[in-house]
């Protein structure tokens, strides 16, 4: 196989959804290649079916048009070379930090010592080896976020999708997360797609902004950011390329905002 | 003022109260020096504890066999649509018959025997517990199920290490609500045919006309029905919540 295949590809694909007020096309033709170890960043406004996509490539629901392949490989189900990270973490109440991140392995059948061993090591990745006994309620938001991560990366995914993982955190949390990410990503060069409608988060993070309009879903534009890493939220060349994205998506729109919706900058 | 020291006042008072009442009818109402004295003569010499042994061990059987079967129902029923609908309404209706009215066709299946007040036991706590079992399940927000299908998680290796406890604080609550379902049914039970069992000391008490035995039988049973609540489902419940992270109340 080429060295640059992609991990995850998507070919024309569409997605509809039956409602009260007949077929809603969520998707129409996304085509879109992830090479390895890049980190693409979808970038659409809420209910413009960004979740939508992100679930296809999970195999957590299937496109009715078009195909999703991992290293070639067609998705039909969910599997652990592409793990998700929900908005809403969906940690486990009844396991403790440790439990929570020995899971994916546990469910891989991986023996007990080799299973904490790995644990540990992703729970010391994510700056959190001290709390390996904490119940899930008892850590703040951020470290819940860091949490969903070790339980990740310790699966050790061909790619990380990510749900809105800045959705409901602090301003503060969300700058120490951003750098924590990056560093993540700096050790690991996993694989990531991540969605937001946030476009400053967006440059921040991704090599590329893949732009997404409003029902139905179609990709706009395909940014490709070339600022040198490590970004910061408020790096001049963040906002400078975030500004731009946003008139972009801006200037087309029947009204001032058109297809923006609510997607922001801050 | 702190709440104990309200409750114990309140207890005091309410002697006080009772007292008082035996003053003003003496026939009608026990006293509770007497009610006491009864109770302490019970255990000592009249084998109430034996009583009590004896209706603990019946209802950890029927209980235990409630939580078993009822859980396996419940699971049945979240698992598949058409049992819902069909057995599950089946059982939303049979919920409307008191258990101890099961207890004559018991009888007649059974004979007077300990399978009898065991079919009744079981069958006060089953529908609690088989009705908790399936709306925690069903109730699991799928997030969780998304999840751990996400990390590879499959069949029972989904069911087994996440729906099932994740429905655990909803097995619990029916678990607590079966288990006085369980008590009461058993309680009428020995009251009204088996012999043996505390219920079956009350209803002896009656037949000896003695006010101070059955009211001492009364207190023990309440006694005994508050003990496992607090010792086991109030610790549980509260290990779950801590557990859980959940407020307490």
């Amino acid at each position: 196989m080429d060295a640059l295949a992609p991990v995850l590809s998507l070919k024309d694909v569409s997605k509809s959804f039956a409602s009260k007020q007949g077929m809603v096309d969520a998707l129409e033709d996304i085509n879109l290649d992830v090479a390895p170890r890049e980190v693409v960043c979808v970038l659409g406004p809420s209910g413009g079916g960004k979740s939508t996509l992100l679930n296809l490539m999970a195999g957590l629901d299937q496109p009715t048009e078009g195909e999703v392949r991992c290293n070639g490989v067609r998705v039909t189900e969910p599997g652990p070379d592409r793990v998700v990270i929900f908005q809403e973490l969906a940690l486990f109440p009844w396991l403790n930090v440790l439990g929570n991140v020995e899971f994916g392995l546990r469910m891989k059948g991986v023996s007990k010592d080799e299973r904490r061993r790995r644990a540990l090591e992703a729970l010391e990745l994510v700056h959190l080896e001290k709390f390996k006994d904490s119940f899930i309620h008892q850590l703040s938001g951020g470290m819940k976020q860091r949490v969903a991560f070790a339980r990740a990366l310790v699966i050790d995914p061909a790619i990380l999708l990510l749900d809105e993982p800045f959705g409901a955190l602090d301003p503060e949390t969300k700058d120490r997360l951003l750098a924590e990410i990056q560093e993540i990503w700096e050790k690991t060069h996993k694989t990531i797609v991540f969605v937001t409608h946030n476009v400053r988060e967006a440059v921040t993070l991704g090599d590329r902004v893949v732009l997404l309009t409003a029902r139905p879903g179609r990709i706009k534009r395909d940014y490709r950011v070339e600022l040198p890493r490590p970004r910061k939220i408020d790096d001049p060349g963040v906002i400078e390329l975030a500004d731009i994205i946003l008139g972009d998506l801006r200037g087309n729109g029947q009204n001032g905002h058109g297809e923006a919706g609510d997607v922001t900058a801050d | 003022m702190s709440p104990p020291i309200k409750k114990v006042l309140f207890y005091l008072i309410l002697a006080a109260l009772w007292e008082g009442m035996f003053q003003l009818l003496p026939g009608k109402v026990p006293s509770p020096i007497n009610v006491l004295r009864s109770l302490v003569e019970g255990i000592t010499e009249r084998g109430y504890l034996w009583g009590v042994g004896v209706s603990l061990r019946r209802i950890v059987l029927g209980f235990g066999v409630s939580i078993v079967v009822g859980i396996f129902l419940g699971i049945l029923l979240a698992w598949s649509r058409t049992l819902e609908e069909t057995m599950g309404s089946a059982i939303v209706s049979l919920q409307a018959l008191p258990s101890i009215c099961w207890l004559p066709l018991s009888l007649l299946w059974f004979g007077i025997s300990e399978e009898a007040i065991l079919f009744v036991v079981v069958i006060g706590s089953l529908l609690s517990i088989t009705m908790a079992t399936m709306t925690g399940i069903k109730r699991v927000p799928p997030i969780l199920t998304s999840a751990a299908r996400t990390m590879g998680a499959r069949g029972l290796g989904l069911h087994l290490p996440v729906t099932l406890p994740a429905a655990l604080p909803s097995v619990v609550e029916g678990m607590k609500q079966g288990w006085s379902f369980a008590w009461r049914s058993l309680m009428a039970g020995e009251l009204l045919f088996v012999t043996q069992g505390i219920g079956h000391y009350l209803g002896m008490s009656r037949d000896l006309g003695d006010m101070n035995q059955v009211v001492a039988v009364m207190l023990l049973i309440v006694a005994i029905g508050l003990i496992v609540d607090l010792l086991v489902f109030a610790t549980l419940e509260q290990k779950i919540r801590e557990r859980w992270g959940l407020q307490k109340g």
